[in-house]
């Protein structure tokens, strides 16, 4: 009996074993990739913020400002764009965004008709499991994702503003704060949300006119959000899957002592029957 | 020649920041050079070329697309993407003009046709550009 239970545990372990060096591989490729999207995410930055600044200037100079990209509509038709991530394992990455996603559809509902641009291949299986309106699906784009693909995307979305089919622009996606903390967030992409501060630059030119500036920043704008967020998210995925492995890698350690501890008391009983064995025989032979 | 601070940058990286005697752009009403001392200004920019004068020299570089923001503490430009002439990659221009030709042709809609002639614009604007060196 001890020795089937003895090979048992000794199954377990190496089945232990090769699910750790798994889940080590996951971790060292998580935290390399992380390392480039992180890089990658802190260079877009200036780029958005310069750019933001400069519309947040107009929109300030010029009390009378108006666009159509900061009026705000009647939310008839609301785009929600989510960005998930493509592949699972990456503890709660996926889930946090997507329910995040999900409770502003519960409150939308009643009011508004909703369509998804789900990116990502969870998000989209999500969606569409759902049976969402969905816009337009983009898979596995977040890697090696360039401006020109966020631009393209971009574009679309303002195309469609335009021609006035959806009213409003919604981004869920995760923040990568640090390799520790992701968070998931909500922006509104489309109205324009700036904060008109009041900041004394003089007299600007603009050429052609404050407007036509303005307009024309506008898919610049939102190419760079996308950007930002996709960017992002993917660093924040990785992040997620990095911990998530790190924490499966040490629970892998802890069942693997655990198990050879046990393994170990169950050789020493089986060795301790069998002398008491040996010795009862050869005391019953005196 | 006095000089001024400049920065150029893209989303993918801060693709240069610092002094220069002057900057001359090309925006959608036409050249503008920017000296020392410039009054605010903005404007946008098409796919074009761009000129810079370090140390007495003429730098050029090609950008697709941005805006200029000439301000009193510096000039900032916005670009979707800058390249130096030298470092533009000739062969990737070439296909990618082949690729917006073939999209003009077999465009669908205004929408395709105007996202193709842009993108063409953006390769020839390439194209001119590394052969100035």
């Amino acid at each position: 009996m001890a020795s089937s239970n003895m090979k048992d545990i000794k199954r377990r372990i190496k089945s232990v074993e090769s699910t750790r060096q798994i889940t080590k591989a996951m971790e060292l490729v998580a935290s390399s990739k992380l390392r480039k999207a992180k890089e990658r995410a802190d260079n877009s930055k200036p780029f958005f913020n310069t750019l933001y600044e400069t519309m947040s200037d107009i929109v300030s100079e010029d009390p009378a400002f108006n666009s159509i990209y900061t009026r705000k509509r009647k939310n008839n038709v609301v785009l929600l764009i989510v960005i998930g991530g493509d592949r699972g394992l990456a503890g709660g990455f996926n889930a946090n965004v997507l329910k995040m996603a999900q409770e502003r559809c519960n409150e939308l509902k009643s009011v508004s008709d909703i369509v998804v641009l789900p990116i990502g291949r969870k998000a989209v299986e999500y969606f569409e499991k759902r049976d969402f309106r969905i816009m337009e699906r983009y898979e596995n784009i977040a890697e090696n994702i360039s401006i020109y693909g966020a631009s393209s995307i971009a574009e679309k979305i303002i195309n469609v503003y335009n021609k006035d089919k959806i009213d409003r622009v919604e981004l869920f996606y995760t923040d990568c704060k640090s390799p520790l903390v992701q968070e998931a967030r909500r922006l509104t992409v489309i109205p324009v949300e700036i904060d008109s501060r009041k900041k004394d630059t003089g007299l600007t030119n603009y050429e052609p006119t404050p407007e036509a500036v303005f307009d024309s920043l506008i898919p610049r704008y939102v190419s760079g959000v996308l950007f930002g967020a996709i960017v992002d998210s993917f660093a924040a995925e990785q992040a997620a899957r990095r911990i998530a492995m790190e924490n499966a890698t040490e629970n892998a350690d802890e069942m693997i002592s655990n198990l050879s501890l046990i393994y170990n008391r169950a050789r020493q009983s089986a060795i301790t029957q069998e002398i008491t064995e040996i010795v009862g025989g050869a005391n019953a032979q005196d | 020649m006095k000089t001024f601070k400049l920065k150029i940058i893209t989303p993918e990286k801060v693709f240069f920041d610092g002094d220069t005697e002057q900057v001359i752009v090309r925006t959608t009403e036409g050249d503008t050079g920017v000296l020392y001392g410039h009054e605010n200004y903005v404007a946008n920019l098409p796919a074009g070329p761009f000129r810079v004068k370090i140390d007495g020299k003429f730098k050029i570089a090609a950008i697709s697309g941005g805006v200029i923001k000439v301000s009193k503490e510096e000039t900032v430009i916005l670009a979707m993407a800058a390249e130096w002439s030298d470092e533009i990659d000739f062969d990737w221009a070439k296909r990618s003009q082949a690729d917006a030709m073939k999209r003009i042709k077999e465009s669908q809609s205004d929408y395709d046709l105007k996202m193709a002639e842009l993108k063409l614009k953006r390769a020839l604007n390439r194209i001119n550009i590394s052969s100035l060196k």
